[in-house]
């Protein structure tokens, strides 16, 4: 269980790492823009997405290897969609057996798609510290406050969430070692004897939960913890060139994914908000 | 069953070498049977570690040294854990944190209907009778009640009674004892000496009190750094000065108080148990009867 690579942080000093995390996000959401912006039929879209996240991940200092494993958890839902695709698209001429061209291209395109994705916001995680990924959300949002959305409560919600999750992992690994010690089995048996022996690892997690929380909760009182009002920073965070860069970067990107596309953007346009 | 442990070595995240941490290092140990052995080191020494390989929690790892628990063999390829988790009882600190069942009754048969799978209801109900009553808990009383709504030192009893019904051979404890009150601490520690006269032969408990250790351990291992520095009796390590220092432990009060006389003057050679230093200091100063 400890080695669950979640969120998986990779710390280093680098250009991407020291970015602001409010751009880092703009420019992520920016950039899937720019992989849903290249149409069917234009494969040189996907050569210069690819070629940005190579460009990033470069300048980021993280292993390639660490960027391409994230790919690992959705193989499965990548492969899935691929499969479909091939077997089951009935448009253009019969290459082999039921497998048309259409259906090749399009699975083509969608792996593309969900691979490019991934490996972006894969990128974002691996170059942006849960705490101030959640900081950026939070500078992001604060325009809602207009709205009297509960902004700060909001990512404060979020980074305790993200705190927790190595600490319940530890948990769990204490609960599981424990109900071993006295003969639960996890391993063997059908899927209902399996969901059923996990009982008891769930409700003494659950407890623990409660108490932790009761604990937190104790712990912001006793410091005089009141919400956002009032209340400063220790880290500011500040726009700098990098920033500028990084922004100028997605955007040439978006206009060359435009220009390769043609008017068909305009299509791929109509096809995100049909989707909204 | 007789433990015996040669060369163990135990790396956490090997496949990461920037992570890779070496938490045992070439720990060899022979603990007989019906011994009360402690296992003695400050925090991060491996003692952990070391004792979730008695019953295979942790697994040890190709080419890490073996390890024999009676006729068990844990380095060999196949080896049946959950019988050996049978005669291996483990109890973790804070264990009231593993209670689960709506009952009492039920959290305590958890490991011998686990365990023991084939027994019939009316032994299961002896055994968890007997386990509940050993511990210092009223079966009749406590049997239907949640086990979340007892209080924090029956609440432990109950656990405790979970591990021990199993009848295990050995029983590892993993400071038991931290955070109960003074009262509780002391129950508690009878209770285990009750067990290990006539319920479980070996005891094997990690602790960091020392006047635990000088006053109930047979023996005692002191790890440092994933290595066993020593393993013989509470009175040779107490009275080990070099040994002290290096492994960063406190004496226990009754080998400070001896000390302290040395200093005074007064020579009172003791094993470091309480009845033992008042024994010896009342043969130096030449003072008091025999107990009564």
């Amino acid at each position: 269980m400890r080695d669950v690579a979640f969120g998986s942080y990779f710390p280093a000093e680098s250009f991407v790492h020291k970015m602001d995390a409010r751009a880092k996000i703009l420019i992520a959401i920016a950039y899937m823009v720019a992989v849903f912006l290249v149409s069917a039929f234009h494969f040189l879209g996907f050569a210069a997405c690819l070629l940005f996240v190579i460009i990033a991940t470069c300048v980021s200092k993280v292993p390639f290897l660490r960027v391409i494993k994230s790919i690992k958890t959705i193989i499965f839902f990548v492969l899935f969609s691929a499969i479909l695709q091939l077997f089951f698209n009935k448009q253009g001429t019969v290459l082999w057996w039921i497998i048309t061209d259409v259906g090749l291209i399009n699975a083509g395109f969608i792996v593309a798609r969900i691979v490019l994705i991934v490996l972006g916001a894969s990128l974002l995680t691996l170059t942006t510290s849960p705490v101030e990924l959640a900081d950026g959300i939070e500078g992001l949002l604060y325009p809602l406050k207009w709205i009297k959305f509960p902004v700060h409560e909001f990512a404060l919600i979020m980074s305790i969430a993200l705190r927790f999750i190595p600490t319940l992992i530890d948990e769990t690994d204490r609960i599981i070692k424990a109900q071993k010690a006295r003969g639960a089995d996890f391993e063997s048996g059908n899927i209902f004897k399996r969901a059923k022996a996990l009982i008891p690892v769930l409700i003494p997690l659950l407890i623990s939960s409660f108490r932790r929380a009761d604990e937190l909760a104790d712990a912001m009182d006793s410091r005089c913890y009141a919400g956002s009002k009032n209340r400063t920073r220790y880290k500011k965070m500040k726009l700098t060139f990098r920033d500028l860069i990084g922004v100028l970067f997605v955007a040439g990107l978006i206009v060359g994914i435009v220009y390769l596309n043609g008017f068909y953007a305009l299509s791929g346009l109509a096809e995100i908000a049909g989707a909204l | 069953m007789e433990i015996v442990a040669e060369n163990l070595t135990f790396t956490y995240s090997a496949q990461t070498k920037r992570l890779a941490f070496r938490a045992l290092d070439g720990v060899s140990v022979d603990i007989k049977e019906g011994e009360f052995f402690g296992i003695i080191g400050r925090t991060g020494s491996g003692k952990t570690t070391f004792v979730q390989h008695l019953n295979g929690l942790i697994k040890v790892q190709k080419d890490s040294g073996r390890l024999l628990i009676g006729d068990y063999d844990l380095t060999a390829k196949k080896c049946d854990y959950k019988s050996l988790r049978a005669k291996v009882g483990m109890l973790f600190q804070y264990p009231e944190h593993q209670l689960f069942a709506e009952t009492v009754f039920d959290d305590v048969a958890f490991a011998l209907r686990n365990f023991a799978p084939k027994l019939t209801e009316k032994e299961v109900t002896v055994r968890v009778k007997e386990a509940l009553e050993l511990t210092g808990l009223t079966f009749d009383r406590v049997k239907d009640k949640s086990p979340f709504d007892l209080s924090g030192g029956q609440k432990r009893r109950v656990a405790i009674a979970g591990v021990i019904v199993a009848k295990p051979e050995i029983l590892v404890l993993d400071e038991p004892a931290a955070g109960l009150d003074p009262k509780g601490k002391r129950e508690f520690l009878e209770l285990l000496q009750r067990l290990h006269k006539d319920f479980v032969k070996t005891i094997i408990i990690v602790s960091h009190d020392m006047n635990l250790v000088a006053e109930y351990c047979t023996g005692a291992a002191v790890f440092s750094g994933g290595k066993i520095l020593a393993a013989k009796t509470p009175k040779e390590i107490f009275s080990d000065g070099e040994l002290i220092k290096e492994s960063g432990l406190d004496l226990p009060l009754t080998a400070s108080l001896t000390e302290g006389l040395k200093k005074r003057g007064v020579t009172a050679d003791n094993d470091f148990t309480a009845d033992g230093f008042v024994e010896s200091v009342c043969r130096a100063l030449n003072i008091g009867g025999k107990t009564r």
